[in-house]
């Protein structure tokens, strides 16, 4: 519902054209969850400004609470996102210890498996016999939170719970069809799923949609609770215990105060210039 | 990864539907890698650089638009925010004062701009920097048109 509302501002408040000819500055496609500079009012994605935001302020020994603004250079002191006609929301630079989502290692090694090939987990779990054998009639009590944690990781926000279930309302009926299924082969079904989670997917996760899918195919096929998943996982990547999974959800890492953007480890190459 | 492709994707729809608008500017991206272009720009008018065609080279970081391009001329070019050898420039956009809303059409723009008024005060060439704030206006000339003549400009039969 947010959604489209949030895009149904975007269309009125924009030039009479389409959204295309007024395009995010930063990723250059239209607008996704548009939000304003306090200042100069120029317009971006959400996620956008506020990955920009956090490179800025990971340049800085001593984050300012300004950021300038990348078209305009004013300098700027929030965010304003999530604008609805009446209410809006407002985040303010460097401000954001309390509210800004600080991805735990769990998160960080679920993004990691991201990057490897897909498959390499194929030979531990097989997902036709989940199909063929009818397992996905049995619910999965995991599945919400592995959901959660998943999207929180791959869209590096804390709140995803209208996606997860959004995406968790897709699978569960899907999983549901019981008269159908005797019916079909297990091909359609399996292919039926990925399909409609791609779908209900891609606008939130875009190019990581498929490989998103496949994941949470994976995790059904193994019938593993989180833990045992992520050990599983962990041993194959080879990495040494790092009690990931002990502190999956511990509060207590605020030693690692700034947020992690996963992509943004060679900074320091482009600061020799000062 | 993905958004730095996304994004270098549209850029490239969009050097394909602009290529007529800005004539001195021609970008070109690698056939097999994305993150790989070449620029040809035109010197200036009324620079030293003028009738010449210079080559840059992009490479694009992964984490681009977050993250500058890093550009290099790869034709000689005698310019005191150059470096002789390497084609490596100095220029603030492309290092600290970089915004995630320049394109690598636009850091074309920002370089023939940076042809056309050099900053000998902080110089990469520091001889062709130091005629500069020496004040040998003239031997500047003469050197970078030497130089745009030899590196930067056909060979006429």
């Amino acid at each position: 519902m947010a959604q489209g509302q949030e895009l149904n501002v975007c269309s009125s408040s924009a030039s009479p054209s389409s959204e295309d000819s007024n395009p995010c500055p930063i990723c250059l496609a239209p607008i996704f969850r548009l939000s304003y500079l306090d200042k100069c009012f120029h317009k971006f994605c959400y996620k956008c400004i506020l990955q920009w935001t956090r490179v800025v302020a990971s340049k800085q020994s001593d984050p300012s609470s300004s950021v300038k603004c990348p078209l305009c250079k004013t300098d700027n002191f929030s965010i304003i996102h999530g604008y609805d006609g009446c209410s809006f929301q407002k985040h303010y630079i460097n401000q954001d210890s309390g509210n800004c989502f600080v991805l735990s290692s769990a998160h960080k090694y679920r993004l990691q498996c991201y990057y490897t090939e897909p498959g390499f987990l194929d030979d531990i779990f097989d997902a036709s016999r989940y199909w063929k054998s009818f397992k996905y009639l049995q619910p999965n009590c995991w599945l919400q939170n592995w959901l959660r944690r998943e999207i929180q990781a791959l869209m590096q926000e804390e709140d995803v719970d209208i996606i997860m279930h959004h995406i968790f309302g897709v699978i569960k009926s899907l999983m549901s069809h019981k008269q159908k299924c005797q019916t079909i082969t297990y091909e359609v079904k399996q292919r039926e799923f990925q399909e409609a989670i791609s779908d209900a997917a891609r606008p939130f996760l875009a190019a990581r949609t498929d490989r998103f899918v496949n994941e949470v195919e994976l995790f059904l096929a193994s019938g593993l609770n989180i833990e045992a998943y992520d050990a599983v996982c962990i041993q194959r990547l080879g990495w040494s215990a790092r009690g990931v999974t002990t502190e999956a959800t511990a509060e207590g890492e605020i030693a690692e105060h700034r947020p992690v953007i996963p992509y943004l480890h060679s900074f320091d190459d482009f600061d020799s210039s000062d | 990864m993905q958004a730095s492709r996304a994004r270098l994707f549209k850029e490239y729809k969009e050097v394909q539907r602009e290529k007529v608008a800005d004539p001195d500017i021609q970008l070109v991206c690698d056939d097999s890698n994305i993150f790989k272009w070449t620029a040809l720009i035109k010197g200036p008018s009324e620079t030293p650089f003028e009738g010449g065609i210079f080559q840059l080279a992009f490479a694009v970081p992964e984490q681009y638009p977050l993250q500058p391009p890093q550009v290099r001329f790869l034709t000689k070019i005698f310019h005191p925010n150059v470096h002789f050898k390497t084609g490596e420039i100095c220029l603030d956009i492309l290092k600290n004062a970089w915004s995630p809303a320049w394109t690598l059409q636009s850091v074309c723009r920002a370089i023939i701009a940076l042809m056309a008024h050099p900053e000998p005060d902080s110089p990469l060439n520091c001889d062709s920097g130091n005629l500069l704030r020496a004040g040998d206006i003239k031997g500047y000339h003469s050197m970078a048109r030497m130089y745009t003549r030899l590196a930067a400009m056909p060979k006429k039969g």
